[in-house]
């Protein structure tokens, strides 16, 4: 491996000098993602900014044996962007929408493309991206391919996995290829559903195809407010009985509700109700009305005090605000925040909410729930003060509990922030030793020598296991 | 459990023969490797020729013993079954707490869930809500070295470790023999009702017709345009047509036909029309798929129409148009950039296929998830190693 000055002025040939980040104040900002407590120094940071400068910068990486690890905007919440001792390859100065096709439904951007903004740039021809996470303002396309990435309307549309059409990829090795067809049927193996979610250790994304989404004729956004969290689950189950797939169908507790109420969020969430179910049921204009009323009356058959519809698109962007801003509310309660992703069996709702609300009694700590209840997906957050010893370790206590609580009743320990760093130690209590080990391989298939977003997803334990055991099969 | 046959010949499926559970798929398949001996997975035998030919001498391996449901949540709509299971079965068990798999692949509804999601074979439904690719939340499979691996898991949301499920689903068996999945299931539409509307004569007037519905205020379930001949075979009369699936609360069936009828005249067809269709492939055919972006069906559909008498359909959003051939001749009439996917054809015909040449990775796939190539050896039509 060069030096570090050698590997920057190699570097600073194909990017320029002023893309290639050494000193300690300028690589800061970089050493940190979405998960809290945790920095991670890296060798040091190169920003290309053409797909060419791309491929010869992994390709210079790869000739000199040098690791990586790509990073869009730096949202992420399972510490899947963090480097240590390897460069940090950051893609967000490739910006460009290359194409909008609107007659087939489709656009090809660069990684580096903010979420929101694609849905905004298409908004003109009546379309929209659909997968929309909470950080959508920030995140970037190629973070959301990385990551499969959901978000509220996923329950609906789906969630990244199902929008990617076609990627082109410089792989870790610095061949470029493309993977999937946007004009035709592919044939040929799932590669971009494999690439998908790969949290970044398959390679880099030079483009993306995406699908695009219809705006829907019409949009009915609901709030419905109950005295239990109970009440509350039981009626998500009722609602995904009915075969109405709304858009989306969020819960908050009480502890999120008041965080909101008090912050600039206040989307005017009843703050004694024990939790509200925002739900949205969108499609053409006529046959929706039977929808909501019918909705309606399950909330309200299952306990609820209230069922309020939005008015207009200003009270509806309001309801919205208050659950997408959910996270930077809990602010006001301790300085620090984990923001917990798990999955359970939709009728386990009612009782692993339950249970998570005595583990969080037991350790004495204060759990926010805000979720996306249709698809089962938790979001149980533990805000804290980082700083305190005690109080850390039974935060860290109460998450591996509820952790293993999700993982018995049947469910994941990630829905959409994947494994990262954060969640390795978690990814034996889901996958035998054999499968660990399948990934691996799969792994190596892409990235032989594991220097795309080295020791994330799998423990390294297993795939030493099995490492040994290709040559001699 | 094994019967050694020769290639190309049809194995007959034998009922409670072949393995009874995972374990036994494990031991076959790693008996297989010692032995070196390929193996030809056979699911219920309804769909052998529906793919290309194993080139490569093989036993088979018959998982038609591998069957029924181990685990149906009615309340989470997800169910998971072993892979010699019946898309029929599941039907029946889904359909008594008004839920489906809306998995409707052409062929036999006696085929294996393990198969449809092996071949990734979608029907009329995959331009809506029917794609293998994203109903299948989790899978079990046997690699060709005879390890069970479980990729996803129970529940319709997990992105928890690198993605086995969409690696092995439309791997044809050629990375893992899937033992097991866990799929997700909707809950059957208030009102499920279709109508047909007859295609006009001129070419410009179906373009016109189908750029007309694509932007219409309908959100069908399925839209397949139908040759004369194909709709002659499911008993709709000869005449090209256009078949249009509603679902969704009366209101709103009702408001989309009556703008469907708007643009067009309707009538009414029975709901088993797609059952028949699904199953109106005539034995010895061969059958490819072309396709392109969506909005070049129009001319795809007239390049299929140039041939008289063609048996023909089409999905409307997936932009891929079925041929039914008993002769590769009308496959001329489509540009050289048109995909053509063979579904199933005799040996002779694979050059009128054109998928792309398998980049380096998918070979590098194959060498990690079946290094001595046990499984379906031949079916993608690649080389012995």
């Amino acid at each position: 491996m060069p030096s570090e000055s050698t590997l920057a002025r190699q570097l600073a040939a194909i990017v320029g000098a002023k893309h290639v980040l050494e000193r300690p104040a300028e690589t800061f900002v970089y050493t940190a993602d979405g998960l809290p407590g945790y920095r991670k120094q890296p060798t040091l940071v190169v920003l290309p900014g053409t797909r060419e400068e791309v491929i010869q910068v992994v390709q210079l990486l790869a000739s000199l044996g040098v690791s990586w690890v790509p990073r869009g905007a730096g949202t992420g919440l399972s510490g899947g962007a963090l480097a240590e001792g390897a460069v940090l390859l950051g893609l967000h100065r490739l910006k460009r929408i290359i194409s909008i096709d609107a007659e087939n439904r489709v656009a090809v951007v660069e990684p580096g493309v903010v979420n929101a903004s694609l849905s905004r740039a298409t908004a003109s021809y009546g379309l929209h991206y659909a997968p929309d996470p909470s950080s959508q303002a920030a995140c970037t396309i190629g973070g959301n391919v990385a990551e499969n990435a959901g978000g509220p309307h996923c329950l609906k549309y789906g969630v990244t996995m199902n929008h990617v059409v076609a990627l082109t990829v410089v792989l870790p090795d610095g061949t470029v290829t493309t993977l999937g067809s946007a004009d035709g049927e592919a044939g040929g193996y799932d590669l971009v559903g494999t690439f998908v979610g790969s949290e970044g250790c398959f390679g880099v994304a030079l483009d993306a195809t995406v699908r695009l989404t219809k705006n829907p004729e019409a949009i009915r956004t609901l709030l419905a407010d109950f005295n239990s969290i109970d009440e509350a689950a039981q009626a998500v189950s009722a609602i995904v009985a009915t075969g109405i797939v709304p858009a989306a169908l969020e819960m908050m507790d009480q502890a999120t509700i008041v965080a909101v109420e008090a912050s600039i969020y206040a989307a005017g969430y009843p703050v004694d109700a024990a939790a509200v179910l925002l739900i949205e049921i969108d499609g053409l204009a006529v046959g929706i009305e039977p929808d909501v009323s019918r909705i309606d009356a399950i909330c309200r058959a299952h306990g609820a005090r209230s069922v309020r519809i939005a008015r207009d698109d200003v009270e509806r962007a309001r309801l919205w605000q208050g659950r997408k801003k959910a996270f930077g509310a809990m602010g006001r309660i301790a300085p620090h925040l984990i923001v917990q992703d798990a999955v359970v069996p939709r009728t386990k709702l009612p009782d692993v909410m339950r249970r998570i609300g005595r583990i969080a009694e037991e350790h004495g700590v204060r759990v926010c729930n805000v979720f996306h209840a249709g698809d089962g997906n938790l979001h149980p957050n533990i805000a804290y003060n980082a700083n305190d010893g005690d109080e850390a370790t039974r935060v860290h206590e109460a998450m591996r509990k509820i952790m293993k609580l999700c993982v018995d009743a049947g469910g994941s320990v990630t829905g959409e922030h994947g494994i990262g760093l954060d969640k390795l130690e978690y990814m034996p209590l889901i996958f035998s030793e054999e499968t660990l080990a399948a990934m691996c391989r799969l792994r190596d298939v892409f990235d032989p020598h594991r220097r795309s977003n080295p020791g994330k997803v799998v423990p390294m334990r297993s795939c030493r296991e099995w490492a040994g055991l290709p040559a001699t099969r | 459990m094994i019967s050694a046959h020769a290639p190309d010949r049809r194995p007959q499926a034998r009922g409670d023969s072949g393995p009874q559970s995972i374990n036994d798929v494990a031991d076959a398949v790693r008996t297989a490797g010692h032995e070196q001996t390929p193996l030809r997975i056979v699911g219920r035998g309804t769909w052998l020729d529906a793919g290309q030919a194993v080139a490569i001498a093989s036993n088979s391996l018959e998982l038609s013993g591998l069957t029924g449901i181990t685990e149906y949540v009615p309340g989470d709509l997800t169910l998971t079954a072993l892979a010699g299971t019946t898309l029929a079965e599941i039907a029946e068990a889904t359909a008594a707490h008004g839920q489906w798999l809306p998995l409707d692949p052409f062929g036999d509804p006696r085929g294996t869930l393990g198969a449809t999601l092996a071949t990734a074979s979608a029907g009329p439904l995959g331009g809506s809500i029917g794609l293998p690719r994203d109903v299948t939340v989790g899978l079990t499979f046997v690699t060709g070295d005879g390890e069970v691996v479980r990729g996803g898991g129970k529940v319709v949301k997990n992105v928890a470790g690198f993605d086995l499920v969409r690696m092995t689903v439309g791997a044809w068996g050629t990375l893992g023999v899937i033992a097991e999945a866990t799929v997700r299931l909707r809950a059957r539409p208030e009102v499920d009702e279709t109508v047909a509307i007859a295609l006009p004569d001129e070419r410009d007037a179906v373009a016109t017709l189908l750029s007309v519905v694509r932007s219409a205020s309908v959100e069908p379930l399925a839209a397949e345009l139908l040759s004369e001949a194909c709709a002659e075979r499911i008993g709709l009369g000869r005449q090209g047509i256009l078949l249009v699936r509603l679902g969704g609360n009366s209101t709103g069936v009702l408001h989309q036909r009556s703008t469907l009828v708007n643009l067009a005249e309707c009538v009414d067809v029975p709901h088993d029309v797609w059952s028949r269709l699904r199953q109106s492939d005539p034995v010895d055919v061969a059958v490819v798929r072309v396709s392109r972006r969506p909005s070049e069906l129009a001319r795809l559909w007239s390049a299929a129409m140039l041939t008289p008498g063609i048996d023909a359909h089409a999905s409307l959003s997936r932009g891929i148009v079925r041929l039914r051939l008993t002769s590769p001749t009308p496959l001329s009439a489509f540009d050289a950039a048109d995909r053509r996917i063979i579904e199933k054809a005799p040996a002779e015909w694979r050059t009128a296929g054109n998928a792309a040449p398998p980049v380096a990775i998918s070979r590098r796939l194959r060498d990690a998830f079946d290094p001595r190539r046990i499984l379906n050896n031949g079916i993608l039509g690649e080389e012995s190693p």
